[in-house]
């Protein structure tokens, strides 16, 4: 059968749309001169050796272990969460992994807004703070602001997964393992859990990924004071106008990710064929 | 049963952290100060307001217009190829998907600044094209990666069959194949929609000459405070999503019941 | 003394009821099957002996002591699940060691015991396999072991060779009931196969509709089937209404029989069952009945024939074949009549 032609419209689409891309990328990364004319390039290291320097290396290693926190408090907030709900009766699961989507159907920017009206010096929260007599708080414009930010955005990308991966676990693995003597916390630590791992390796990625290169979360909740990797990439592509430094710090970023990736996918042997074998 | 409780007070909590700022947002949509933080009594002058403010009006006029057409595009783009890949032999096949993976798997701020240099290299002016054209690019896969599982689960002979009974491949495609595996493009058309709604990092570098969706327009207010109107807007528009659910919810329901499930 | 006693047991799921009041004996060392269609009960009865439910009312006995609240990872009862549920993030080494590492044995004993298993098992070698490069029957086997190697006084098998095919499951058949003498403990199974139930038991309980038809040995449900359902069930038979007349006496088809039945009221209304291998075909002046061969159909060893006689449709097997449109006689010796009580039409 010839159906795999139907294929082929995308397969140039994919090719301008996603592979040159990358390509230009590439390019800019590795030459200098005016960005706005091509012309002008030449092959060059300079950005990478401006971007190993004590200052770009300090707001890298502030990304990374941003959203490495914020990813483990995912983690430990997410994993009961989805476990209470795949155990929970199905017409009461569904309503309750609506309510997990149902966020996100507002502007993600107005709700991460909306937390400088609850956090601010005047918020909800210094308004009961004080009440209670203590001292107002500095709740925003700072790291934890920006961790609170992202869990808040990323928490649902970390319990949907785990959520889908527990409720394929069959009931009766965990009727064998109580078979063979397992109380409820063996059966959690020796079956659930190692189960779940695939779950876990997806929300891992689904958080760590947009968290370490957010630009918009710091923007909003960390003041213009926190500076993150990507408040870097965008100062350079709409301000400063230097792509070629921007791209290469883009394609560090990349590099970050096809890191992480590999090294979670280690923990995930069994992890289904059908793609992201190549990255 | 302590543990039950305790359960119930654990999903609340987290319940309450993910709507806190919802309710803040629809509380405020109703303050009748332009102030965030003070409580100034109930006013409807925001909604009365969003149908005189053009700007507004016009960000969420190219908001609708880009998701609408982007959803649309992508998912006929993305379910022909579905179609297509999952047709493939190995190889090819997997290249393809994890080209395909790329978009959903970069960080939004790399694919954003990749297409920026991409029209930049191609001299298009930026604006509605290439705001439409970036969207298309990142909901595409979505579309794909739903209808792909259906059209695993679809019984690989019904095409055979069809053209073993007279069909036509296109004939067979668009009527044995197509209908199997509508659910999945269904998903895939309203993931595309959902996702270039809410759209701020890739949209943001790839707009211009006045063009701004929603996204961006509140990006550019949060540097000089929020107007309540944006709150009344995103509350209507969170309202109608929430009726528009319940409408398909009682809808299945009432089938379900009629069907005798 | 009884290994496992149920007394009184009922279950209800939202109201419907799945059992009805089962009572049940199960001996030491007995191979034990419950038997009879989907839906009947026989699994919810396994689970109850489990312990992965509850039963609505009733008590659960082992070894004369109350377990019926004790949970499933507290009773010297081991399962082999259907379609095996065996850890797939385990190999087959760590599955068949699951139980004995709970028990935290030293791993010196682990290991030997393992061995051993897989030598039980014909699967020395496997350690290091995955779970999803075996094949059926061999994760069939490696189910069995991990259960045996705990040492379980009771067996518990939830319809194990449904997966298999036909003549792996032959094969298993024999195995599992070999298996069942070496290590001498009860295997309570369960099958909706009647032809498993009547090569592997030793008792067999017919159940249908949540209660208990039929406890008895193979060829006492065979032969001496209680009531319609059972001899349907079990083989195929002719079932047609009857009258007793008397003690040794009944009239079926317009005409009396001899038979080996008794205590039935007089002219008691009853149905009769007979085996169409009991039936055997005469000439038409020896026949006490007479028929002609509506179709003749081969099965093998034997023929299946239908005779229609002037008011039923018997099924012969033989290994006679009769053209279709021949005229026959046909006799059953007085044994091979099986009179049950009428159940009261539903």
């Amino acid at each position: 059968m010839k159906m795999k032609k139907v294929a082929y419209p995308y397969i140039l689409w994919m090719a301008i749309f996603i592979v040159i891309p990358l390509f230009l990328i590439l390019y800019f990364a590795f030459t200098t001169g005016d960005s706005q004319n091509f012309a002008t390039f030449q092959f060059s290291l300079d950005n990478f050796k401006r971007f190993f320097t004590p200052t770009y290396l300090k707001v890298l290693g502030r990304s990374v272990n941003l959203a490495f926190i914020s990813t483990i408090i995912c983690l430990i907030l997410g994993y009961p969460l989805a476990y209470i709900i795949s155990k929970a009766e199905p017409r009461k699961r569904n309503m309750m992994v609506l309510m997990l989507v149902i966020p996100m159907w507002m502007n993600f920017l107005l709700r991460t807004y909306a937390w400088l009206t609850l956090l601010g010096r005047n918020g909800f929260i210094n308004f009961v703070i004080t009440k209670i007599g203590f001292k107002p708080l500095e709740l925003i414009y700072n790291d934890k602001a920006v961790l609170l930010g992202m869990v808040y955005n990323f928490l649902p990308f970390m319990v949907l997964p785990i959520y889908t991966v527990l409720i394929k676990i069959e009931k009766s693995l965990i009727e064998a393992a109580e078979d063979l003597g397992a109380n409820k916390i063996e059966v959690f630590s020796k079956v659930v859990l190692p189960l779940s791992m695939p779950g876990i390796i997806t929300g891992i990625t689904m958080v760590f990924i947009p968290a370490v290169s957010t630009f918009v979360i710091s923007a909003l909740l960390g003041g213009n004071k926190y500076n993150l990797i990507g408040n870097l990439v965008e100062q350079q592509f709409r301000w400063t106008g230097d792509w070629h430094f921007g791209s290469s710090m883009s394609i560090i970023l990349m590099i970050f990710i096809l890191i992480t990736m590999a090294l979670t996918s280690k923990f995930d042997k069994e992890k289904e064929g059908g793609g992201g074998g190549l990255w | 049963m302590v543990s039950r409780g305790l359960k119930r007070l654990y999903t609340f909590l987290i319940f309450l952290f993910l709507y806190a700022p919802i309710i803040v947002l629809i509380v405020f949509s109703f303050n009748n100060s332009k102030s965030r933080g003070v409580w100034a009594g109930f006013t409807f002058k925001w909604y009365i307001e969003l149908f005189k403010d053009a700007e507004i009006l016009k960000a969420l006029y190219y908001t609708l217009l880009v998701a609408v057409l982007s959803a649309l595009i992508s998912t006929v783009l993305g379910t022909f190829a579905a179609i297509g890949i999952y047709n493939m032999p190995g190889l090819s096949k997997k290249i393809t998907l994890n080209l395909n993976y790329l978009p959903v798997l970069n960080p939004d701020i790399v694919t954003a600044v990749s297409l920026m240099a991409l029209f930049r290299f191609f001299k298009m002016e930026f604006g509605l094209a290439t705001m439409l054209l970036s969207h298309i690019v990142f909901c595409t896969p979505y579309v794909i990666l739903s209808v792909l599982p259906k059209l695993k689960q679809m019984n690989k002979h019904l095409a055979e069959a069809a053209m073993d009974l007279g069909a036509t491949p296109f004939y067979a495609l668009r009527k044995v194949i197509i209908p199997e595996i509508m659910p999945g493009i269904i998903t895939g058309c309203l993931m595309a929609f959902t996702l270039s709604i809410d759209d701020f990092v890739i949209s943001f570098f790839n707009t211009g000459n006045n063009v701004s969706n929603l996204s961006i327009e509140i990006f550019s207010m949060s540097r000089r405070g929020i107007n309540p109107v944006i709150n009344a807007l995103s509350t209507l528009m969170f309202v109608s999503l929430i009726i528009l659910l319940l409408i398909i919810n009682k809808r299945t329901e009432k089938n379900e019941i009629e069907r005798g499930v | 003394m009884h290994t496992i006693e149920l007394k009184n047991i009922s279950k209800e799921y939202n109201g419907v009821t799945v059992l009805n009041d089962i009572n049940l004996y199960i001996q030491e060392n007995e191979f034990l099957t419950l038997l009879g269609p989907s839906g009947c009960g026989k699994t919810t009865t396994l689970r109850i002996i489990g312990g992965f439910e509850e039963p609505t009312k009733g008590t659960v006995l082992f070894e004369e002591k109350d377990i019926t609240d004790i949970p499933p990872y507290k009773r010297q009862i081991n399962t082999v699940f259907q379609k095996y549920a065996l850890f797939p993030h385990l190999d087959v080494y760590d599955n068949i060691a699951f139980g004995l590492k709970i028990k935290k044995l030293p791993k010196s004993e682990i290991d030997s015991k393992v061995k051993e298993m897989l030598r039980l098992v014909n699967l020395q070698g496997f350690e290091k396999r995955s779970i999803d490069s075996l094949s059926g029957g061999q994760q069939q086997r490696i189910a069995i072991a991990r259960a045996l190697v705990n040492e379980p006084k009771v067996l518990l098998l939830d319809e194990p060779l449904g997966a298999l095919d036909l003549k792996l499951r032959k094969d298993m058949q024999i195995e599992l009931k070999n298996m069942q003498k070496r290590v001498g403990i009860t295997f309570i199974y369960v099958t909706h196969d009647q032809e498993e139930a009547l090569t592997m038991s030793d008792t067999i309980v017919v159940m249908d509709k949540g209660r208990i038809q039929q406890i008895g040995t193979p060829v006492d449900i065979y032969n001496e089937p209680k009531n319609a359902f059972v001899a349907e069930f079990i083989g195929e038979s002719n079932i047609i209404d009857g009258i007793m007349h008397e003690d040794y006496l009944v009239e079926f088809s317009g005409q009396n029989f001899k038979c080996v039945d008794k205590g039935f009221r007089k002219g008691e209304n009853i149905e009769v069952v007979i085996r169409p291998e009991d039936i055997e075909i005469v000439s038409v002046a020896n026949g006490q009945l007479n028929g002609i061969v509506k179709s003749v159909t081969f099965k093998g060893v034997h023929y299946e024939m239908i005779i229609e006689s002037k008011d039923f449709e018997w099924m012969i097997h033989s290994t006679i074949m009769k053209e279709v449109g021949t005229e026959i006689g046909m006799t059953v010796l007085p044994e091979n009549i099986h009179i049950m009580k009428k159940v009261r039409a539903e």
